[in-house]
């Protein structure tokens, strides 16, 4: 073995659209340690909640990140729920999973596309993007926004969505289905994309389950844990719900992943359609968060569990309000999915994580 | 598989004992936070088994103070642990990978331990705000002892007793300022129709 060199990787990279900095600890060609800085980008939200008011720090908590905001809108807002027992319309409950679940698509389409993009595979990254578009036609049509969306508010949503829209909804995800299926087959078959991923960045099943892993980075660990499991809100629902699973643990087992859960989550959309009751979509909200008054709740992000916090004072301002992110939670994992790892797979195994660095600084 | 939260409060002596149990036992760690109060801090651990959400409340942290790091533990800590000092300023002992105050290139020491101006300004709108609820609240009493004291000496209308009952009750429902006023709004009343009748007595 040679001797052991410090390689700078970021803040700026190519294959990062966000600033992460990893000092790379490598011998010859190979990575024996790395140290992950994060901190370029921290900008304070959670202490604007002494300065916003509960309701209107929806509004911030959904810009946190432009790809999980309708996630970080609805944690927050049922972290609140939960604060202040209030109960949610049955309808609401399920336009927002209906929603939520058309962002996890929205983020692995996006996700995917920047990962063919490093394969060398933009014609793949165009195709997904493309069909990502179709998502956000479906928001601007349903909520007036494409990226931030300011349906969710606490005690509900904020719009409708009619049960003619829904079936253009479901029509529209068929017809997405029916193309994103053919991008999938070629991603998941082709030789080039097998050979940069098939035994890369390698996280066991035990290193995953020490590290508290979560989302699809854990479950293509075998690590058998989502959220929805919870049968949280409209998630009861479903007729059966089961995390899509893989055993290698590499990066082909997180593409695959990601890939089958955009799947998933049409069925779930469709599921859901198909069973929303009438109703309501939101109640009146009055009073305060007690003084003193906690709430902690979790929530299935696109790349894993999100830990919300809400502690009340007795105004209508909150007294602390917290997000630990998924990405924050799998630091650790990308750490160690780095060690051993050849210098050229590195920007590869950190795309497979699908780290989200403003969620991580808020 | 169902969601549960509790809360339930630990000795800071225990902190290192309790992550060391809840590992073995199986628990996922979930996450840690703090809490600033005016003269200290709160920390809040998080773990997670089969649905069930438990956290450990740590009161009334010196803003100083130094706490064991869970890190020999859960690795994946590291990163609220050095978030905690940079934010709050808590030190955690033996922390795994510590960044020494780095992690956050804050521009201001410890900023979530900061109380702003607004947040003042707040406390200041609900303490006068209290004020005039106990002062509402002390010319409530001293009126009933007064009618109190006159039923004594004479029959009270029954009417006009549940007249000022439903008044009463109404006034509660309304928010504090708007009773506050409410009230002072009937007291100045009142001490008109007392100064109009002793005039006429005159």
């Amino acid at each position: 073995m040679g001797k052991a060199t410090v390689i700078p990787f970021g803040p700026q990279h190519p294959v990062l659209p966000e600033p992460l900095h990893l000092d790379l600890v490598v011998q010859d060609e190979t990575v024996v340690d790395c140290l992950p800085q994060i901190g370029f980008v921290h900008r304070g939200l959670e202490k604007l909640v002494e300065t916003r008011d509960y309701n209107q720090f929806i509004y911030v908590a959904e810009r946190i990140c432009g790809i999980c905001a309708m996630g970080h809108s609805l944690g927050y807002a049922e972290t609140v729920e939960s604060l202040m027992d209030i109960e949610v319309p049955s309808r609401a409950e399920y336009l927002r999973v209906i929603w939520h679940e058309l962002s996890r698509i929205h983020s692995h389409l996006l996700w995917l596309g920047l990962a063919a993009d490093a394969f060398g595979f933009e014609s793949m990254f165009m195709h997904c993007w493309r069909l990502r578009e179709r998502i956000l036609d479906i928001f601007e049509k349903t909520t007036g926004g494409r990226v931030i969306l300011s349906v969710v508010r606490v005690g509900g949503v904020n719009r409708d969505i009619e049960d003619s829209e829904l079936k253009v909804i479901c029509q529209t995800l068929d017809g997405i289905k029916g193309e994103y299926q053919q991008i999938m087959d070629t991603l998941l078959t082709d030789m080039s994309v097998k050979n940069r991923t098939v035994g890369v960045g390698t996280l066991s099943h035990e290193q995953a389950v020490a590290l508290s892993m979560v989302g699809p980075f854990a479950r293509a660990s075998q690590v058998n844990y989502d959220v929805r499991t919870f049968g949280k809100g409209a998630y009861r629902a479903l007729t059966e719900f089961q995390p899509i699973l893989d055993a290698q643990g590499d990066c082909y087992a997180r593409v695959k992943v990601r890939c089958l859960e955009v799947l998933q989550s049409i069925d779930i959309i469709k599921e859901l359609a198909a069973k929303i009751p009438a109703g309501d979509i939101s109640v009146k909200v009055k009073g305060n968060p007690e003084e003193g008054a906690r709430a902690a709740n979790v929530l299935e992000q696109p790349r894993g569990e999100c830990y919300y916090y809400a502690q009340g004072n007795g105004t209508k301002f909150l007294e602390r309000m917290r997000m630990r992110t998924p990405t924050s939670q799998n630091l650790a994992g990308m750490v160690e999915a780095l060690k051993g790892a050849d210098l050229a797979d590195v920007n590869m195994i950190i795309l497979t994580i699908d780290p989200c660095i403003s969620c991580t600084e808020r | 598989m169902g969601f549960s939260t509790e809360f339930r409060t630990l000795a800071v002596q225990s902190l290192h004992e309790d992550a060391a149990s809840r590992k073995d036992e199986g628990w996922r760690y979930v996450q840690m936070l703090a809490v600033n109060n005016d003269e200290s801090v709160d920390l809040v651990y998080s773990y997670m088994k089969d649905g069930l959400l438990d956290n450990a409340v740590i009161e009334a942290l010196p803003k100083d103070a130094e706490v064991p790091s869970i890190t020999d533990l859960y690795l994946e800590a590291f990163v609220c642990e050095n978030e905690i000092h940079d934010l709050f300023g808590i030190t955690f002992k033996g922390l795994a990978i510590d960044f020494l105050g780095n992690f956050y290139r804050v521009s201001t020491d410890v900023p979530m331990t900061i109380i702003s101006p607004e947040k003042l300004a707040e406390r200041e709108k609900q303490r006068k705000l209290a004020e005039k609820k106990a002062k509402a609240e002390a010319a409530k009493q001293a009126k009933e002892a007064a009618v109190e004291g006159s039923s004594d000496a004479s029959d009270v209308d029954p009417q006009a007793a549940s007249a000022d009952a439903e008044l009463e009750a109404k006034l509660a429902a309304m928010p504090p300022e708007k009773a506050a006023k409410v009230r002072a709004a009937m007291e100045a009343k009142a001490a008109k129709a007392k100064k109009g009748t002793e005039g006429e007595g005159a």
